[in-house]
């Protein structure tokens, strides 16, 4: 690569200081710019989708409980170790949920329990303004999370069986994700990891198939 | 307001020798106007340093396409006011090892010094609280003693950072007084005298007859030499935040750090106040103006305040042996070479 360098001033530049000119007529130039400020208490930035904010449960509009099933999954993926449930059987061995609770404060907002939950019981919101003086207010057990969920739906105005279709997990083709979770995603939207369609195929986008990986013994 | 010229002119022709029995009832009086004369001056320069400030953080909040104070009232009007009532309540902390009495005098000289240069310079004609002969002079000695107050700021708080703040200021305050007195002698040459109402009347009333022209190199080095006798960007090494915290000032807090501020801001106005008089005419502008004379003269300062603020906004600080340079290299026989030039058109004029 080769180095541009500006050229050398000459005598005329150097004496009337051309450099120091032109900074302070791009100064001046700004000044009659408006301001990019975002007056962020009176003005709201926007929301983009997959935002990652406070977390809640979603309230099933049937049973008005929630949806969680007490797989573990995502007490399990969470890195942070954050979140705290425990559970009992009863007679036909389905998981009844004794303690679900979130850990804020230890939280990393990775959003991988979110990705991970088969049945989009756990969310996270697009609230983000609950910062507190104390600890217990941002420790969040199953009731604080299910209000939460109503606080969101009642701030938002939007449909209480929203789920954020973005948050799937990565690395697994949507025909073989649960139910809840196989939901339209926009065509455009692309990470690393996610394959969108209810068509695609491990072939199709290039990966090793059980075949092949046979065939390859 | 006739009576500034004439209480002030009387006041220093006569022959005051204050024996108490024979001040007489007229004496008294005039001395008490100049007191209630001195106190507005004071009320209205402590009003525009506050709004300087706020005028400052807003074209320097533009400049960078921020939007500068806009919580305290009206687009954050209020804000000079919030500050000075906050500086005023917090704790004054005087550091356990500095030299206290020191400490706490070093802002005391450093205001004190840059109110009185206020008191020779004429706003309007007549508008001037000691109209006398030397003012020019007046204006250098007070100056300099300011820059004693920052000397021994930095001393008294036994830090090592106000200390290099401290030496800076000296090192630069000598380098740089010299070429702002030369480049003023061209000034002085022209006009004949020292005081500053005289140099007003000397450029005449017509935007071509002032000293801005004939003296433009002497304007180009008073310009430099003024933004490095009040300590500002580019020259801002005594406060330098990115290496020195905030050099002299680092150990003050509360109403002291106010006193420095409000010293700095003084000394941008009476630096704008000789560049205004000395170079573009003072008082005098377009057209007179009716019940407030002084409105040409206050418009050109905000004019020389504006251009402090825009200089903040655009350049970096000079590096040490560069503001040397500088002041020693090139505004010194510039302003040698002004002077030259200055007699030479008046042996060939003459």
């Amino acid at each position: 690569m080769k180095v541009h360098y500006k050229p050398k001033r000459n005598l005329l530049e150097t004496i009337f200081q051309v450099e120091i000119l032109q900074g302070m007529a791009l100064t001046l130039r700004k000044l009659f710019s408006p301001a990019i400020t975002r007056q962020y208490p009176q003005e709201k930035p926007p929301m983009f989708p997959g935002f990652r904010g406070q977390h809640a449960l979603v309230r099933d509009s049937l049973t008005r409980d929630s949806k969680c099933v007490a797989c573990m999954r995502c007490a399990t993926v969470c890195p942070s170790r954050c979140i705290q449930i425990s559970y009992d059987e009863d007679e036909t061995h389905k998981r009844i949920i004794n303690k679900y609770t979130i850990e804020v404060l230890r939280c990393v907002f990775c959003g991988y329990c979110v990705e991970v939950c088969p049945v989009g019981a756990i969310t996270m919101t697009e609230l983000f303004e609950y910062a507190t003086y104390d600890r217990d207010t941002v420790f969040f057990d199953k009731e604080a999370l299910l209000d939460n969920w109503d606080a969101f739906i009642a701030k938002t105005g939007k449909d209480p069986a929203y789920v954020n279709p973005l948050m799937r997990p990565r690395g697994i083709f949507e025909s073989s994700l649960p139910a809840a979770k196989r939901l339209k995603v926009p065509e455009d939207w692309t990470i690393e990891g996610q394959y969108v369609g209810p068509k695609a195929r491990p072939s199709m986008v290039g990966l090793p198939t059980p075949h092949t990986e046979k065939a390859n013994g | 307001m006739w009576f500034w010229a004439n209480v002030t002119g009387s006041f220093l022709e006569e022959d005051h020798s204050f024996n108490l029995d024979e001040v007489s009832v007229p004496e008294i009086m005039q001395i008490l106007t100049l007191i209630l004369q001195i106190a507005i001056l004071l009320v209205i320069v402590l009003l525009h340093v506050a709004y300087a400030t706020y005028f400052e953080r807003k074209i320097i909040g533009h400049m960078q396409v921020r939007m500068g104070p806009m919580l305290v009232g009206y687009h954050g009007l209020l804000q000079p006011i919030a500050d000075g009532i906050k500086s005023f309540f917090k704790e004054d902390v005087v550091p356990a090892q500095a030299d206290k009495p020191l400490f706490l005098f070093a802002p005391v000289i450093c205001l004190v010094t840059m109110l009185t240069s206020l008191a020779v310079i004429p706003f309007a004609k007549g508008w001037v609280l000691a109209d006398i002969n030397i003012g020019l002079l007046f204006i250098f000695a007070m100056s300099s003693l300011a820059s004693y107050g920052v000397i021994l700021a930095g001393w008294a708080s036994n830090s090592k950072y106000t200390f290099l703040g401290g030496m800076r200021s000296m090192a630069q305050v000598i380098s740089y007084e010299i070429p702002l007195g030369l480049s003023l002698v061209g000034v002085m040459m022209l006009s004949g005298s020292l005081n500053l109402t005289a140099i007003v009347n000397s450029q005449g009333n017509s935007f071509s007859s002032m000293y801005l022209f004939p003296q433009i190199i002497g304007f180009f080095v008073f310009f430099l030499a003024m933004l490095a006798e009040t300590n500002r960007v580019p020259f801002d090494l005594p406060e330098a935040e990115t290496e020195l915290v905030s050099g002299y000032i680092t150990e003050y807090s509360g109403m002291r750090y106010a006193l420095f501020f409000m010293a700095e801001y003084i000394g941008m106005m009476v630096m704008a106040s000789i560049g205004t008089t000395c170079f573009l005419g003072g008082w005098n502008g377009p057209f007179e103006v009716p019940f407030f004379p002084p409105l040409w003269f206050i418009l050109k300062v905000y004019g020389f305040i504006f251009f402090f603020i825009w200089i903040r906004a655009t350049l970096p600080r000079y590096r040490y042996d560069q503001l040397m340079a500088l002041g020693w290299k090139l505004l010194i026989p510039l302003a040698l070479l002004n002077i030259f030039l200055t007699g030479l058109f008046k042996i060939l004029v003459h």
